[in-house]
């Protein structure tokens, strides 16, 4: 295990098992190009100091990478540079090196990069790091990863390194079981959070223990069509029900109960802007609307000064092109497409 | 202030330690000699708030330089040191063997990762890296070196060495993590180097393929969420590799290889109403995917639908009284986010800055004569 006595605020210069160390600078070579300030010299404050000692700590690291020194002195000078400085693909990569060659204890390891994670979670090397570990460890290391995951994502629930690693894991060591819980457990704290749709949607495909998409699709239309009907200017729900129909537009089409949500958000003439998105598109997709529909679309917009065109997909378009005026210029171009999505 | 690879999306703003003050009101112009400044700035010396990034420093050197370039500022830069300090990061293999042996040998990111030659004259401890030689590349172009003169076989033979049986591409032989980001780094090198023997182009498009999400747009990874950089990677990469045309949307083109209906709404629901584009469904605006997924529009053929009004509105509360851009509105500015601003600028045509090629997210040297 390595030693929690070298808390990297020491400089490597006074502690005596770097005395037969000669750190290796950094040649920068002639004239070189964005120079960076690294404060070495003017009077020493606290700040100042910690500067001076990371650039003195990373020659020390060179020379131990350059001799390829593996020894438990190596691995206690990773910790140290990888608190300076995360990014250092070069340092975490020695210290996999390390840890394989002085057999340490993984678990310890795992500790290790979850304190790195707490300032330093949006960090790709650390993510990757967690992976070779976890790999190595296996499903014992199973229930940790997620609870670790599921740690960062509570302070931050959109944070894409921690989602792309919690779809590792459930892929190389499993945990499906309570995924979809936890998907609706994020999206009862906040049904706007995109991350979790996602989310369930990889479980809902991909998950060995659920039936696929087309067993599931029933059940998560109505889940989709209720968080529509609570907030139906939410984009994620909206797209989701669109993608339960991936490679099958047809059964789309013929599911009444979509079609109908879409008329009832309309009716409430509230927040409509998605479904009538929505409705273009089926009707793209060869939606045969009764006139109800038709009635529930212009309602808001008949007059003598906005004559409305027959054909509904073309009224769609022109009512988006006012209520979705950002985007006008497209709705103005869909509308010369049609029929065509 | 912090800042990434080029493709480090989504990243948080790092606060200084020192704590930072609010600039004041937003300027109501593009303000070309202030970023001129910034950029100018940094490429004389850069603040030791990026000494985190050293590992990234040819990143750097590719944001202020190409950031001069696109400013119409590049007499700020000799352009002969730039070439020579460039080429010194080149890791180079002994013999013809050496480019099966696993490692890339394309360009080191920074000394950090690159040592002195031992006394046979080797290189050891070699670490080339895709995003790194991504930026060797475009910043030799950018200062007119012709690329074509260096030695691009072992470049892309050794590339071949990252790939990976899925298609995509680890960036560094040490080990790391696989994503579009460098998918696309291989695909822009291989465009550059007018050679696409560096990959398994079938592999790499059935990768990218598998990264485009339920709802249109593309995730860094297969499964993942869609997102502005995944997509611009993706999109930009096909184009790149001639699997997609050039302005789709005019072509009436009945079937592509991607779902075009589904991504362009997608593109166009990221503008959000204060005028700026979202990474992400329901995030806020954040100046880069201007640029990211503006880009994306714009190769399709769709930037003429997105409302340049707003966009600018939003871009110039981005602006900073000192020069370059912020990742949200009046904070400090850093140099990824001052980039994208500017390559941002650039899509929206305004006046000063020289157009964009919007697959290499960078001056469009072809558009100006240059080859």
């Amino acid at each position: 295990m390595e030693s929690s006595e070298d808390d990297g605020e020491e400089p490597l210069s006074r502690i005596a098992e770097w005395r037969d160390v000669t750190p290796l600078p950094q040649d920068d070579g002639p004239n070189p190009v964005v120079p960076i300030a690294y404060k070495e010299k003017f009077r020493e404050t606290i700040l100042q100091k910690k500067k001076k000692e990371f650039r003195k700590t990373m020659n020390y690291f060179r020379t131990i990478y350059k001799a390829d020194e593996r020894s438990p002195r190596s691995l206690r000078l990773t910790r140290r540079v990888i608190h300076l400085n995360p990014g250092n693909y070069t340092v975490w990569h020695f210290r996999r090196f390390l840890l394989e060659a002085l057999n340490s204890d993984l678990d310890d390891e795992l500790d290790f990069v979850q304190r790195i994670a707490n300032s330093n979670s949006k960090n790709y090397q650390l993510w990757h790091h967690r992976r070779w570990v976890v790999e190595r460890l296996g499903t014992n290391a199973r229930a940790k990863e997620l609870h670790l995951i599921k740690s960062i994502l509570s302070l931050d629930a959109k944070n894409y390194y921690a989602r792309s690693h919690r779809q590792w894991v459930l892929q190389a060591v499993g945990g499906w079981e309570d995924e979809l819980d936890y998907c609706r457990q994020l999206l009862e704290e906040y049904i706007f959070n995109n991350s979790a749709w996602n989310q369930r949607y990889f479980v809902e495909t991909r998950s060995p223990f659920l039936g696929g998409l087309t067993a599931m699709r029933a059940s998560e239309v109505r889940y989709s069509v209720e968080a529509i009907l609570s907030i139906p200017n939410n984009e994620c729900p909206w797209r989701y029900l669109l993608g339960l129909y991936k490679d099958d537009i047809e059964s789309l089409v013929n599911n009444r109960e979509v079609s109908s949500e879409c008329l009832k958000v309309i009716n409430t003439k509230n927040e409509y802007i998605l479904a009538l998105k929505m409705l273009l598109d089926l009707l793209c997709y060869g939606f045969q609307p009764c006139q109800e529909f038709g009635d529930a679309v212009v309602a808001p917009w008949t007059s003598d000064a906005h004559p409305l065109d027959p054909d509904l997909a073309t009224t769609i378009c022109d009512i988006l092109e006012h209520v979705d005026s950002l985007r006008a210029s497209y709705w103005i171009w869909r509308k010369n497409k049609l029929p065509v999505c | 202030m912090a800042t990434r690879d080029p493709l480090d999306f989504d990243v948080g703003v790092e606060e200084d330690e020192d704590g930072a003050p609010s600039p004041s009101s937003p300027l109501s112009y593009f303000e070309r000699d202030r970023h001129v400044a910034f950029f100018g700035m940094l490429y004389d010396l850069m603040p030791y708030h990026y000494q985190s990034q050293e590992i990234n420093r040819l990143t750097l050197a590719f944001f202020t330089i190409s950031g001069l370039h696109l400013l119409k500022a590049l007499d700020r830069v000799d352009k002969d040191r730039v070439a020579s300090w460039v080429l010194s990061f080149r890791a180079h293999p002994i013999n013809q063997a050496e480019l099966k042996n696993g490692q890339f040998y394309g360009f080191h990111g920074s000394r950090m990762s690159q040592f002195p030659p031992d006394e046979n004259g080797v290189s050891v401890c070699n670490a080339g890296h895709l995003a790194s030689t991504y930026c060797a590349l475009a910043i030799l172009k950018t200062v007119g070196f012709n690329i074509l003169t260096i030695d691009k076989e072992s470049i892309l033979i050794s590339m071949r060495n990252l790939q990976q049986p899925d298609g995509s591409f680890m960036p560094v032989h040490l080990g790391a993590e696989t994503d579009l980001r460098f998918v696309y780094c291989a695909a822009a090198i291989c465009f550059m180097l007018e050679d696409w023997s560096g990959m398994d182009r079938e592999k790499t498009k059935d990768y990218i393929l598998n990264c485009q999400s339920y709802d249109g747009g593309f995730g860094l990874m297969p499964g993942l969420e869609s997102h502005g950089g995944g997509t611009y990677c993706a999109v930009a990469s096909l184009r790149l590799m001639g699997y997609i045309e050039d302005d789709l949307l005019s072509k009436n083109a009945t079937s592509s290889i991607i779902n075009v209906p589904l991504l362009l709404d997608w593109c166009m629901q990221r503008q959000a109403i204060d005028g700026g584009f979202q990474g992400r469904a329901n995030k806020s605006s954040d100046t880069c995917y201007a640029f990211w997924v503006g880009a994306v529009l714009r190769i399709l053929g769709g930037y003429k639908f997105i409302d340049k009004i707003a966009l600018r509105g939003f871009l110039l509360t981005c602006q900073s009284e000192f020069g370059g851009f912020s990742k949200y509105p009046r904070e400090l500015p850093d140099l990824y986010h001052s980039y994208y601003g500017c390559t941002a600028f650039s899509l929206l045509e305004e006046p000063g800055l020289n157009p964009l090629c919007a697959e290499l997210g960078m001056t469009d040297l072809a558009a100006l004569g240059i080859l």
